[in-house]
């Protein structure tokens, strides 16, 4: 099991000031999946509760010298903590080396004590180089790498409609108040492009809506429902025409899942699954300097669905 | 989305205004927010609202031996239309409603934020529809009080024996009363013609004295009016809660704060606030009206007042 590879400046900037922040934030460590074209960052996947987030980088946006090779179709996956991760990529850049290099290795700090696997970051300078170890769980069995491939694979199964976020920072602001008014919140998404947050408690009924949000995917396709109908009349009127989803989620999910803003997306887009099965947030990257998406960078999280109570 | 099934109702009778008892509109949501937060003693408290022509009351009380008030006048609303015929009073939880209103500051531009009372529940009705289409709303259930607010005041024009006074700046007292954390218990409160002087004394876990001196701390005082001693004795609780929550932003302003008591020892705290607006309503205002800020600084003055009782003087067991 072999793995060494050398970052270009995008890529360390891509992971220590975009994905290892954003995913710190939503939890303490996250399985790194690395194949012959993609590394592949997964948090919670393989627990069936709590917010999962899936970063699929190709591997030429990250490296430029990339070698890998296992018995498992040359696939490697182990599971890292992320401030450990985060504190190496930072310490790496602060030095500005000319060349970032990591590879998997195994040490072992006394004979008699049994070999670790590290990730190894070696910064090379002009004068100096740095060497950092960062701990890592034993490479996963091929059963639970298989597992990891089903939830990557599953993101290719996306909601018929998606519908576009309002400004991520603004979207963040209003959710923090929300949060205290209640745990439960509520989310509607139409095939109208609305877009409506919830939250009902035995003391207050409180949400907004945010209109004419961009649809991907199946919009309505009967008549659209009326301009001046007001927000709830509105949702139910799309209910009825089968035409709008409403789910639960917990609010802690939700807030923690804007810190996708971290990742600094062009494009931000929230559906819920077939069968109510989660909500779904999926980010898009534009290439540098273009309006076009970069299709070597995905994000996507899955935020549980709470069951229903009528 | 399940919703309290008036909410459509009223929503959709929303057309007739005077079916509601009260109409507003509000600006400075910030500025309600603020003023609420200082009476919020507790994580969870119920509040009394008080609807009137002349504006809005909202009362919280503790023990009847600490009552906290806001009072918005109707110039502090945008637009406020009042059709009761008898004023309406409800409970509210003060918690929920701070809360709901912190969501509206949060989205609010330079729109207006619309307050209606009753809903077909008697809810009260929040309103906020913003330039970009976005629109947020709340319906707050409230309740029958289960009792009338008591009806506190001091009387400043008694010729007999007038009630003694000082004002402050805000920040120094809530400093003070912070400091009196350490004796806790009871704290007394002592005003002294000559030499003028107000001294905050607390026994208990050690004892503590600070004194303003009102000849040598002239930037600390606004006013003193104090004609014979006065000295009483109130619970650390009560008198903490009158500055406990006030926010940063009153503080900075440094608009000051008096303190009144009469010949029982009934304190009224009475703290003035600013009340904030966003710099786009400023500047709205100001293109909206030549004279717009002149008139807005005189208007834009609420206040927020803490009634407390005494407390018996405590016993020197020594």
């Amino acid at each position: 099991m072999k793995f060494k590879a050398a970052f270009t400046d995008r890529g360390v900037n891509i992971l220590e000031k975009r994905f290892v922040p954003a995913f710190e934030k939503i939890g303490k460590t996250c399985h790194v999946y690395l194949t012959r074209d993609h590394v592949i960052l997964l948090h919670n996947v393989l627990n069936s509760d709590g917010v999962q987030a899936i970063a699929q980088l190709a591997k030429d946006a990250i490296f430029d010298d990339y070698r890998i090779s296992s018995q498992n179709n040359d696939c490697i996956a182990f599971q890292v903590d992320l401030s450990l991760l985060l504190r190496a990529l930072r310490s790496s850049v602060a030095m500005d080396g000319d060349k970032l290099q990591v590879k998997l290795v195994k040490k072992r700090a006394s004979l008699t004590e049994k070999s670790m696997p590290f990730l190894t970051f070696e910064s090379k300078g002009y004068r100096s180089a740095i060497l950092q170890d960062v701990p890592i769980s034993p490479p996963l069995s091929r059963a639970d790498v298989a597992d990891l491939q089903a939830a990557l694979d599953a993101v290719q199964d996306l909601p018929p409609t998606l519908v576009g976020l309002p400004d991520l920072v603004a979207l963040q602001a209003l959710v923090e108040r929300l949060k205290a008014v209640g745990e439960v919140l509520d989310v509607g998404l139409t095939q109208a492009g609305d877009l409506f947050l919830r939250v009902i408690t035995a003391f207050v009924s409180i949400g907004t809506q945010f209109r004419h949000l961009r649809v991907l995917g199946i919009r309505g396709a009967a008549a659209p429902v009326d301009d001046t109908v007001e927000g709830s009349a509105r949702l139910q009127r799309a209910l009825e025409q089968g035409e709008a989803s409403v789910v639960k989620v917990n609010m802690k999910h939700f807030v923690r899942s804007l810190q996708c803003h971290l990742t600094k997306p062009d494009a931000c887009y929230c559906g819920v699954a077939p069968g109510n099965a989660c909500l779904l947030m999926m980010f898009q990257y534009f290439a540098p300097g273009t309006r076009l998406t970069d299709d070597s960078i995905s994000l996507q999280y899955r935020l549980p669905v709470l069951e229903q109570d009528d | 989305m399940r919703r309290p099934s008036s909410g459509a109702a009223a929503s959709s009778r929303g057309g007739g205004a005077s079916e509601f008892e009260l109409v507003c509109r509000l600006e400075c949501v910030q500025g309600l927010v603020d003023a609420l937060t200082s009476i919020k003693w507790k994580k969870q408290q119920d509040a009394i609202c008080e609807l009137s022509e002349h504006g809005m009351l909202i009362v919280v009380e503790e023990s009847s031996c600490l009552q906290g008030k806001v009072y918005f006048r109707k110039e502090l609303f945008k637009e406020y239309q009042y059709h009761a015929n008898v004023r309406p009073r409800f409970g509210v939880s003060l918690t929920t409603l701070v809360d709901c209103l912190n969501t509206f500051a949060s989205t609010a531009g330079t729109t207006a934020l619309e307050l209606r009372y009753p809903g077909t529940d008697m809810e009260l009705i929040l309103r906020l529809t913003d330039e970009s289409r976005m629109c947020t709303d709340a319906e707050i259930r409230t309740r029958i009080p289960d009792s009338v607010p008591y009806d506190f005041s001091i009387d400043d024009d008694d010729a007999n024996e007038p009630p003694v006074s000082f004002a402050v700046k805000s920040s120094a007292l809530k400093d003070a009363f912070e400091d009196l954390e350490w004796p806790g218990s009871s704290i007394q409160i002592a005003l002294n013609p000559e030499p003028p002087v107000v001294t905050f004394r607390g026994e208990g876990h050690g004892d503590l004295q600070i004194d303003f001196f009102y000849d040598s701390q002239t930037d600390l005082f606004i006013a003193f009016q104090c004609d014979r001693a006065a000295s009483f004795w109130y619970k650390y609780k009560f008198l903490r809660a009158t500055t406990a929550n006030i926010p940063g932003s009153i503080l900075k302003d440094n608009r000051g704060s008096k303190l009144t008591i009469d010949n029982r020892g009934l304190l009224k705290v009475q703290h003035i606030i600013s009340i904030r607006q966003t710099a786009a309503q400023v500047q709205q205002n100001q293109d909206s009206s030549l004279d717009g800020r002149m008139t807005d600084q005189s208007s834009r003055i609420s206040y927020v007042e803490f009634y407390v009782l005494p407390d018996e003087e405590p016993v020197d067991v020594n």
